[in-house]
């Protein structure tokens, strides 16, 4: 008997799988069991990592091409990177309305008012610069959070 | 050797697969239930015969179409839907069978038959009026899940595929994201694995 042969007798042999099936009632129940279980699933909020999970293992499933996602995490892992090895030096850069841009995007309001100061002195951690460079300070809250520009307060 | 297709008569004639899917997305959820009904016995039996159990068939075939009709909204036509579902069941079947294989250090002794393998649930397709042929018949099918048990996740795939549910190489090397060639050899192999284990009933 040749080898193509013996296949030629296993795949018989392995079409007797196909007998196992459940049967046509099962099937015919089948719609209203999903129906039933959509309902469920529906009820039941997903955790917003299972996304995220969905998304790098299944990206075809999700829409996104397979290149496109390893392209995103890479960008998002270098992007990181940066973020955490980048310049600790704190160079600042002055607006024109006072306001002080530092190197994290944060914008922080100018504070002149003497006024202030000697209400809130405790809210004055540093002030920047001399007689002769005029930076306006810094100022932080007790819990050590930057005071952002009133426009990007939430 | 040619395996013939397994079409039912309802995916001849009628709306395509992809108008059905456009019906859906256009609200018509009567179109979304035909197409589970177009495809929920195939799927059903290459989910079975990748995990030999019933129970967990019937939950991950209801995970597929859940999943798939979430996902429509994505599926941009780039393959055909009978392929793309295909992958999520078959992908849904992988994720389940990796977890199950994890999971297997902590099974009772109980869920594991006298080879430790995970029992398979079995339909009795033994016929009524011979108990001979019904003890051999079981006895031959017992060995036929335990041989394919046996196999890679990827080799069990194929011969489901191609052996059981008569799908082209081309077809299966789609729906499995891989070459012709190497579903050709993935056969090959699966075929040399389930003979070699099987032989003594293909001799008889």
């Amino acid at each position: 008997m040749s080898q193509k042969e013996d296949f030629s007798e296993l795949q018989k042999l392995l079409h007797l799988k196909r007998l196992e099936t459940p049967g046509r009632e099962y099937f015919d129940r089948f719609l209203d069991a999903f129906h039933a279980y959509q309902r469920r699933e529906i009820l039941q909020q997903e955790p917003w990592y299972a996304k995220l999970v969905e998304v790098l293992c299944e990206p075809w499933v999700a829409g996104v091409p397979r290149l496109a996602t390893v392209a995103a995490s890479a960008a998002c892992l270098v992007a990181g990177v940066a973020f955490f090895l980048g310049p600790t030096q704190p160079g600042t850069a002055q607006l024109a309305d006072g306001k002080v841009v530092h190197p994290k995007g944060i914008v922080v309001a100018a504070v002149h008012d003497q006024a202030f100061k000697e209400l809130q002195p405790e809210l004055i951690e540093t002030a920047a610069g001399g007689d002769e460079i005029q930076i306006p300070p810094l100022y932080v809250n007790g819990h050590n959070a930057l005071a952002y520009d009133s426009r990007l307060t939430f | 050797m040619a395996v013939e297709r397994v079409l039912p008569a309802d995916l001849e004639s009628g709306p395509t697969d992809e108008e059905l899917v456009a019906s859906t997305l256009q609200g018509d959820l009567a179109a979304y239930d035909e197409l589970i009904r177009r495809f929920q016995g195939r799927l059903y039996g290459v989910i079975y015969h990748l995990t030999s159990n019933h129970e967990d068939t019937n939950d991950l075939l209801m995970e597929v179409f859940d999943k798939a009709y979430r996902s429509l909204p994505t599926f941009r036509g780039q393959s055909s839907f009978y392929t793309w579902i295909y992958r999520i069941a078959i992908n849904r079947s992988f994720n389940f069978l990796d977890k199950r294989k994890r999971r297997q250090g902590a099974m009772s002794l109980n869920d594991l038959d006298e080879e430790g393998l995970p029992k398979v649930d079995l339909p009795d397709v033994s016929p009524q009026n011979n108990p001979n042929k019904a003890i051999v018949l079981n006895e031959l099918q017992n060995k036929l899940n335990e041989s394919m048990l046996k196999l890679s996740k990827e080799h069990r795939t194929v011969v489901t595929l191609f052996d059981i549910q008569g799908l082209a190489h081309a077809e299966i090397a789609k729906v499995m994201g891989c070459t012709e060639g190497t579903v050709r050899s993935r056969l090959h192999y699966a075929h040399k694995q389930l003979q070699k284990s099987l032989g003594i009933y293909l001799k008889r």
